[in-house]
Order: C-alpha cells, then sequence, then structure tokens
C-alpha cells in the first residue's frame, strides 16, 4: 500500500503491527477467544435465562445435566450453570481487582526505586525481596487470613501477594530506560521530575508492565479460587468456583459433575490469560521489530 | 534579567580552568579547561573519543552523574552566572530555554512514545508557560523552520515514522524552540548518512545565522569543523593543546597534535600513499603522565615536555600548549616528517 511507494511511511505504527502480530498468533488468538467468553458471560450473568443463583429446587438436589439444569444440581438443589456464571464474575474480579492492587501499589514504588536510586531504592528494593522470599500462595493465605475472610479481603491480599513481582519490574524497566538517550534530552528541555516520570518513563515501560498483568491475572484466578476453597475468600451461599469444588470434594462419587465444571472453568480462563499474556510478549517484544 | 547588558559587555560563555574527575582516578579527564565563547558564535571542539569534549558538554548542561564524576575546579559563567553555583531548579530553568543541547543519537534521542509536535510542544510550555494550541502551533513553526516536509502531518507522528534526518531536524527544532543563546551539539551528524548529513550542517548555520544562537560543536570530523567553525578548540587527553580561529588553525596549525590530526585526514582525488597516522594511544586515564600528555606519542617531545606546557598566546586568538611553539624555530626537517 502506501508503504510500497513512500519510503518514509515503511514503517507501519507500533500500534497497528502488535495488534497485527497478535492477530497472527493462533494461541493469542485461542486464549482472547477464551478470555473473551469468560468475560462476556460474567458481564451478561444478571440478563441471562437462568435461576438465580441462591434459588434452592428441593425437587432436584444433586441431579446430573439435565434440561432444567444443563449442568446439573447441587447438594441443595441449586442450578450449576446459574452458579457457575456468577462465579465467573467473582473469579475474573478477583483476578483484575487484585491485579490492579498490585499494580497501582507496586509500579509507583518500582518507578521511585528505578528513578531515584540510593536510599529509595534500598529500602523499597529490600523490602520487596522479603516479600518475595515468602511463596506467593502461602503470603496470599496468610493476608487473606489475617484480614479476614471475603471476597474483597481476598482480592487485598492477592494483590498485595502479586505486588512485588511489579516493583521488581518496574524497577528494572525504569533503570533501564532511564539510560536512553530520550530521557537524557528530557533534562536537557528542563522538564521537571514529575514530566519525565509521566510521560517518558511510564509510557515506555507499559508494555512489559501489561504482559506482566495478563499473566498475573490468572495467576491471581488460581489464587481466589484457592483462598475460597479454603473459605477464605468468597463466602458462602455467594457463588465462587473455588468454593465450590470446596463443597464438591465430599460428593466426588454422588455427583462428580459438581466439580467437574468448576474444575473446567478455571483451567479454561487460566489457559486463556496465560495464552493472551504470551501472545502479548511476542507482539511486543522489541527484539522482533 | 542581565542578559543583554551581559552578553554585550562580554563573552556569553566563560569556562575557566575546569577539572572533572572521576571517582577516585589519579588524573583529570577533563585538565584545566578555558574557553570564551561570544554570541553568535561557532566554537568546533575537536579531538578524539574520550579526549573529554562530551564530559565538558555534559558537564556545562549540569548532567554530568555526580558521583562518580567530581568537579576538582572551575567556573562557567553564562550570561553573567556561573552554571555550577546554580541551583538544579535555576538549572533546569535555563536548560532548554537560554541554552540547548542536540545529541549524537537521533534515533534515540526521542521519546518513542510521544509525538513529535507534542515532544517540541512540551519544552515550550514548560518554559514559556503558553497554552497547548499556542505551544502546538510554536512547534508547528519549528518544524517549518527546520526544513521537515508536510510539518502538519509530521506533527502528529511518533519518532519510528521518520528516518534519521528527519528525527535529527526534530531534535534540532526541539532544542531551538525556545531561541536558546547557545546550543550545544554533541557530534550531531556523526549517525547520519553524509549526504544527510551536509543537508543537516547546512541546516544548522542557517538557523544560527537567523537565531542568531552561540554554537558549541562538538566534533571529531574535521570536514564538519571546516564547514562550521568560527572557532576550533584542539583537545588532547582532557586538555586544550590548541585553540584559534579555524583558518589559522587550519593554516598554520602548531601544536603537533593538531598537525598530526590535519595530516591524517584523507585528500579527495587519487590516492597518494598510505594515510598517515599518530603513533601510539591516549594514554590510559590512571596512568596519566605529568608533564605534556602528547609527550609520549609526539615527534618533537623534548626533557621540557616533562612539564605541561601552558597555553601561550602566538597571535591574536591563537594560543597553543607546546613548548615548540611556534613551530619555525624547530628545524624544519622535522615538521615535514609528521605533516
Amino acid at each position: 500500500m502506501t508503504a510500497i511507494t513512500d519510503p518514509q511511511l515503511a514503517q507501519p505504527k507500533t500500534r497497528s503491527r502488535v495488534w497485527r502480530k497478535l492477530r497472527a498468533s493462533p494461541s493469542a488468538l485461542f486464549g482472547a477467544v477464551l478470555v473473551g467468553f469468560f468475560v462476556l458471560v460474567a458481564v451478561l450473568a444478571p440478563v441471562l435465562p437462568i435461576p438465580a443463583p441462591l434459588e434452592t429446587d428441593w425437587m432436584a438436589v444433586r441431579k446430573g445435566p439435565s434440561l432444567a439444569h444443563p449442568m446439573g444440581t447441587d447438594e441443595i438443589g441449586r442450578d450449576v450453570l446459574s452458579r457457575m456464571v456468577w462465579g465467573a464474575q467473582a473469579s475474573l474480579l478477583a483476578g483484575v481487582v487484585s491485579v490492579l492492587i498490585a499494580l497501582f501499589i507496586g509500579v509507583p514504588l518500582g518507578v521511585a526505586a528505578g528513578y531515584a536510586r540510593g536510599w529509595t531504592d534500598a529500602i523499597i528494593s529490600r523490602g520487596t525481596e522479603a516479600l518475595l522470599a515468602a511463596p506467593f500462595l502461602i503470603l496470599a493465605i496468610a493476608l487473606a487470613a489475617f484480614l479476614g475472610p471475603s471476597l474483597s479481603n481476598a482480592m487485598i491480599a492477592i494483590g498485595l501477594s502479586a505486588m512485588p513481582v511489579f516493583v521488581r519490574l518496574a524497577r528494572g524497566q525504569t533503570m533501564s530506560v532511564m539510560t536512553e538517550d530520550y530521557v537524557e534530552s528530557a533534562r536537557v528541555i528542563g522538564l521537571s521530575h514529575r514530566a519525565i516520570v509521566w510521560r517518558y518513563i511510564l509510557p515506555n515501560i507499559f508494555p512489559p508492565l501489561l504482559v506482566q498483568a495478563t499473566l498475573t491475572v490468572a495467576t491471581a484466578i488460581i489464587a481466589e479460587a484457592s483462598l475460597s476453597f479454603l473459605g477464605l475468600g468468597q463466602q458462602p451461599p455467594a457463588p465462587s468456583w473455588g468454593s465450590m469444588l470446596n463443597v464438591a470434594k465430599n460428593f466426588l462419587e454422588q455427583a462428580p459433575w459438581m466439580a467437574l465444571w468448576p474444575g473446567i472453568a478455571i483451567f479454561l480462563v487460566v489457559l486463556g490469560f496465560n495464552l493472551l499474556g504470551d501472545g502479548l510478549r511476542d507482539a511486543l517484544d522489541p527484539r522482533e521489530n | 534579567m542581565t542578559e543583554g547588558a551581559m552578553t554585550e559587555a562580554g563573552p556569553l560563555l566563560e569556562i575557566s580552568d575546569l577539572s572533572i574527575r572521576f571517582g577516585g582516578a589519579p588524573s583529570n579527564l577533563v585538565d584545566g579547561l578555558s574557553l570564551r565563547l561570544s554570541a553568535g558564535e561557532t566554537l568546533c571542539i575537536v579531538g578524539e573519543s574520550g579526549c573529554g569534549k562530551s564530559l565538558t558538554a555534559l558537564a556545562l548542561m549540569g548532567l554530568l552523574p555526580m558521583p562518580p564524576a567530581r568537579r576538582m575546579s572551575g567556573r562557567a559563567v553564562f550570561e553573567g552566572r556561573d552554571l555550577f553555583e546554580l541551583s538544579l531548579d535555576q538549572l533546569k530553568d535555563i536548560r532548554g530555554d537560554r541554552m540547548a543541547m542536540i545529541f549524537q543519537e537521533p534515533m534515540t534521542s526521542l521519546n518513542p512514545a510521544i509525538k513529535v509536535g507534542e515532544q517540541i510542544a512540551e519544552s515550550v510550555r514548560r518554559h514559556r508557560g503558553v497554552s497547548r494550541a499556542e505551544a502546538r502551533a510554536h512547534a508547528l513553526e519549528m518544524l517549518c523552520r527546520v526544513r521537515i516536509p508536510a510539518p502538519e502531518k509530521r506533527l502528529d507522528e511518533y519518532p519510528h515514522q521518520m528516518s534519521g534526518g528527519m528525527r535529527q531536524r526534530a531534535m534540532i527544532a526541539m532544542a531551538l524552540a525556545n531561541d536558546p543563546a547557545l546550543l550545544i551539539a554533541d557530534e550531531p551528524t556523526t549517525a547520519l548518512d553524509v549526504t544527510v548529513q551536509a543537508q543537516v550542517l547546512d541546516l544548522m548555520r542557517a538557523l544560527q545565522q537567523e537565531s542568531g544562537a552561540a554554537l558549541i560543536m562538538i566534533t571529531h570530523d574535521l570536514g564538519v569543523v571546516a564547514e562550521m567553525a568560527d572557532t576550533v578548540a584542539v583537545m588532547y587527553a582532557g586538555r586544550i593543546v590548541e585553540t584559534g580561529p579555524v583558518a589559522r588553525i587550519f593554516e598554520d596549525p602548531q601544536h603537533p597534535y593538531t598537525i598530526g590530526l590535519m595530516s591524517s585526514m584523507p585528500d579527495l582525488g587519487p590516492r597518494g600513499g598510505r594515510l598517515v597516522t599518530i603513533p601510539g594511544v591516549v594514554p590510559p586515564a590512571d596512568a596519566m603522565p605529568e608533564g605534556c600528555r602528547f609527550a609520549s606519542r609526539c615527534p618533537f617531545a623534548a626533557p621540557a615536555c616533562a612539564e605541561a606546557p601552558p597555553l601561550r598566546d602566538l597571535a591574536e586568538g591563537h594560543s597553543v600548549a607546546c613548548w615548540l611553539a611556534p613551530l619555525e624555530a624547530v628545524e624544519p626537517g622535522a615538521a615535514e616528517e609528521v605533516a
């Protein structure tokens, strides 16, 4: 197209190039479709033609899939499909919100450490390393237990546990961007630290953070399911895939579908986010530009 | 402010006895450097890599990381104020406004995440406090002034959509946006193709005439020097070894190092034998000789060179740091050997 006639325009825009590379990758596309499907289901939960997730049908307790209940019913006759749909909302919300918490706390700390260096860096980095020393899930469980069991506390716990990774990443990326000539030229035109951080550092460290965030959503969804499974997340009777699994483990022989659907859903949504994250990483990889 | 009075009365920039050292190094990387620059003048600092040219420029802009760098001595009076005595905030007010800098690498000197027009406008808004629309209009005007084709379109493009030459033009637009009195250009054409180099040099000269800014051009390319300079300062291992009007330096170089530089420049036309080189290498910073730093490579080295030669005036504005200058005093055969 124009690229051929005008050599100045030979390089297409970064954004469209990233899009193209993302779309050209079947696995990334598959991941995006999976994620899109679950997001759609979660968003449409209130309008879908399904029974309410807490509505019990005493005539159908622990019944296998049927026309009335396509995914069967649970131990007190609630519709599993409905609970799956509403559970998707809890899982995705937990995944996204906890990653946002991690980003909003972690990135400023990391950028501050990488930008200011010296003592600021020493304090932030040592703190981060201390947090990283504890395994992610153990830390999340400890924090959730400390904060008290609820979905929002689980999100905070997961977010705080995931934060150190973002501190590290933002710090390293900031340090690398700081050595770029354009940061030097920003200083040469007399810009303030604030302007340099907002306009020169943050936009340029965004791609790796986006990749990390996408991958971390998957981890956070598993973490939320784990916490709910342990009773530290979503509280009954509100639906959550993790707590559904917890109940289902008691009826594995009598009603295997109760465990099957949440298990499959967790697997698929995590797979989706991982494939999407990997695809983004490849698409944003500057080495291939 | 007092700018007007100052520039007319004295030099625009006067660096005196600037010495810079890194960490615990035993010798100075820039050693006792003094320079004067009048308004509108073009000074070329010439020397090989590592001779301290860029270090000097970065020190002037306050961009030298300290530590590890340390300023051992010196003043740099710019428009009546010592740049080294200013607070960071005062310096930031001057940077990009009264003095600006262009870097060597246009491919990496622009923020890839911001449109070119916005980057130019940013500098204008920072120093003139004008509205977004006014800054944008000014950015457009700057793009016109640096002769970028289709400036309205370029304004909204990202750096990666531009060629190297165009990016360097954009850098120049950014640097000149606030009509600085002093522009420092650190090897501005080294990374460009030869034809683009010539265009950019022409452009810089034209803009300098329009704006009346003084220019410090750092280069190792004597062709650039011949084309651009009013005054030349030749640096070797952190010291100025010779300085003077460009014509004199080219016609009558006095320092053995300058002579070596001149004769190691290839001529156009048929090949007339091997290219002359200066034997040896620059002494490393941790083994700098006490006296003349060029002595170990100098064909004229004499016992007197064990003591550092001061920069002495030979003629109006032409000074040399060599005990043997003026060279006519030495037997002419020796000079031919080098030249």
